[in-house]
């Protein structure tokens, strides 16, 4: 099975949320506004309950926040 | 830098400091001739009790000064609450200071094998619980900054 990664939209979808801050969105989550950094950055894969909590906050479906995507396809894009 | 990043490099260094100064008060009594490091393992027990407790005050204490300090520097009274990230980064870097403890262990019993003094061991334990510390906190700083 090739290697896949997680990649997320939040940066944008906050964008469309009437520019909400990262801090919003980490108080709407219950996480801390480091957390939503590091989701953002994709140097952290959120749990399914946060996934789903972002999600919601979002008002969107799970997978029009997160998609699973080949690695080789970021690591296209990253060139 | 985050709160945890900070936490964690102060724990290095309490740390540090705080198994330095006791060595080293350790050390002058064994030297003056007032306990016998090399043979009487009581008082091996005895100061690895008073380091427990001298240990815990002393990081109390700091962890408060560095809160007051940090709660000046950043105008932020609260502490963060542990999210599932921060349980994850305290999970792995835990694995990591109990691998290192484990090398540790082994090699204080490998010196024993070998023909080294007993008191050795004592020696060994203390610095391998040291470095496992640093360790401890090396990688939670680690995984904050590259991601988990």
């Amino acid at each position: 099975m090739p290697k896949r990664t997680i990649q997320n939209n939040i940066r944008r979808l906050r964008f469309d949320a009437d520019e909400m801050t990262q801090q919003e969105l980490a108080d709407k989550t219950g996480v801390s506004r480091q957390t939503i950094v590091a989701i953002e950055k994709g140097k952290y894969s959120p749990s399914l309950e946060l996934a789903f909590k972002i999600a919601l906050t979002f008002e969107r479906p799970l997978e029009e926040v997160f998609t699973y995507v080949p690695e080789e396809t970021t690591t296209k894009k990253k060139k | 830098m985050s709160y945890r990043e900070k936490e964690n490099i102060i724990n290095i260094f309490s740390g540090l400091l705080i198994t330095a100064i006791f060595a080293w008060a350790v050390y002058q009594r064994h030297l003056d001739g007032r306990i016998d490091l090399t043979d009487d393992f009581q008082q091996w027990g005895i100061i690895f009790l008073i380091y427990a407790g001298v240990s815990i005050v002393a990081r109390i204490i700091i962890y408060i000064v560095f809160h007051i300090i940090n709660a000046i520097a950043t105008r932020e009274e609260k502490i963060p609450e542990e999210d599932e990230r921060d349980k994850i980064i305290k999970l792995k870097a835990t694995r990591n200071s109990h691998y290192t403890f484990s090398i540790g262990f082994m090699t204080a019993i490998i010196y024993l094998a070998i023909g080294f003094a007993p008191y050795v061991i004592f020696i060994v334990f203390v610095v391998s619980g040291l470095i496992a510390e640093i360790i401890d906190n090396g990688s939670q700083i680690y995984y904050y900054r590259k991601g988990v």
